[in-house]
């Protein structure tokens, strides 16, 4: 199941993963740059928007972050971008989700993971973050690793497989009757799950970030 | 030959056994959607926050059907594509 090859730089082979993922970069780069040019202290037009995504990200804070303020609300916001926009470009016809490729949603949750321990050993010292596994009862070490490792194969596992198999049921579709049914059936699938699983992600992410921090 | 022609056949009877697991994940995710319309009957006014809940809650619960998914996705694509292309070049 290896992703096709786009084109090659010299002898290096660029994946579709890699390419639009370029391209989503491109996006989201001149649309950052295009919507925070006039910022002003009385928001108006496009930057409402941004500050309600913004105080969204803050609401979902509910735990003293401690350290790890400063990097809370970017690294929500990036994930909450990145993975909405990876699964909104889906639906165009003849693109390809970065996510709809394990490797994009291991290393989304895999970031997110490791820099949840990063925050909790910055709040709270090493020992005290070792502790922690041994917590209500050190008998219970091996379900605590285990809990850890479903949470990290859960997470990455939920949203791979929602676009992966989402993008093979319309390739289905596409072959039997490829002219006015998928029109609704893109609607369902790409736009309304890919949104819903974009807010699962985003939420999840910051709940495992300050489960950890508590 | 025929060993092949087994493999295949229980890889597809598998996947189709594998895929129950999606009836299961549906009956949990109807049971929140009731849970839900009966809270929304006795507040209306939470009507927004309730939506929101019950449809996080269907998200994660449906992960289990991902995960059979997954496994079934990963057998036909990795190991019963290439036997199924070799059988039919002997045949």
């Amino acid at each position: 199941m290896e992703p096709n090859i786009v084109f090659h730089i010299g002898t290096f082979p660029v994946y579709e993963p890699v390419f639009w993922t370029w391209i989503i970069m491109a996006i989201l780069a001149i649309g950052s740059f295009l919507l925070t040019r006039n910022l002003r202290k009385v928001p108006q037009g496009a930057q409402h928007f941004l500050e309600v995504g913004i105080e969204w990200v803050e609401s979902l804070i509910s735990v003293d972050v401690g350290p790890a303020r400063k990097i809370f609300v970017p690294l929500i916001l990036m994930t909450a971008l990145y993975v909405g926009t990876s699964n909104l470009i889906g639906v165009v016809p003849g693109a390809y989700s970065p996510t709809a490729d394990l490797s994009t949603t291991l290393t989304l949750s895999l970031i997110i993971y490791i820099l949840g321990h990063a925050a909790s050993i910055a709040k709270q010292g090493f020992r005290s973050w070792l502790k922690g596994f041994v917590d209500p009862f050190p008998l219970l070490l091996p379900l605590n690793i285990a809990g850890e490792i479903s949470e990290f194969v859960s997470h990455s596992f939920r949203l791979y497989g929602n676009i992966f198999g989402g993008g093979i049921l319309l390739g289905i579709i596409y072959m039997m009757a490829p002219y006015i049914v998928p029109v609704p059936l893109l609607a369902w699938f790409g736009i309304f799950m890919g949104i819903i699983q974009t807010a699962v992600f985003t939420l999840l992410a910051s709940v495992y970030i300050q489960t950890k921090l508590i | 030959m025929l060993e092949i022609a087994i493999i295949v056949a229980a890889i597809a009877l598998g996947s189709g056994i594998a895929l129950v697991a999606g009836g299961l994940v549906g009956i949990g995710e109807g049971y929140a959607a009731g849970k839900a319309l009966e809270a929304m009957a006795r507040q209306p006014e939470m009507e927004g926050q309730i939506r929101t809940t019950m449809l996080v809650g269907q998200a994660v619960s449906e992960s289990g059907a991902i995960y059979a998914l997954a496994v079934v996705l990963l057998l036909i694509f990795t190991v019963m594509q290439p036997l199924v292309n070799r059988l039919l070049e002997l045949l």
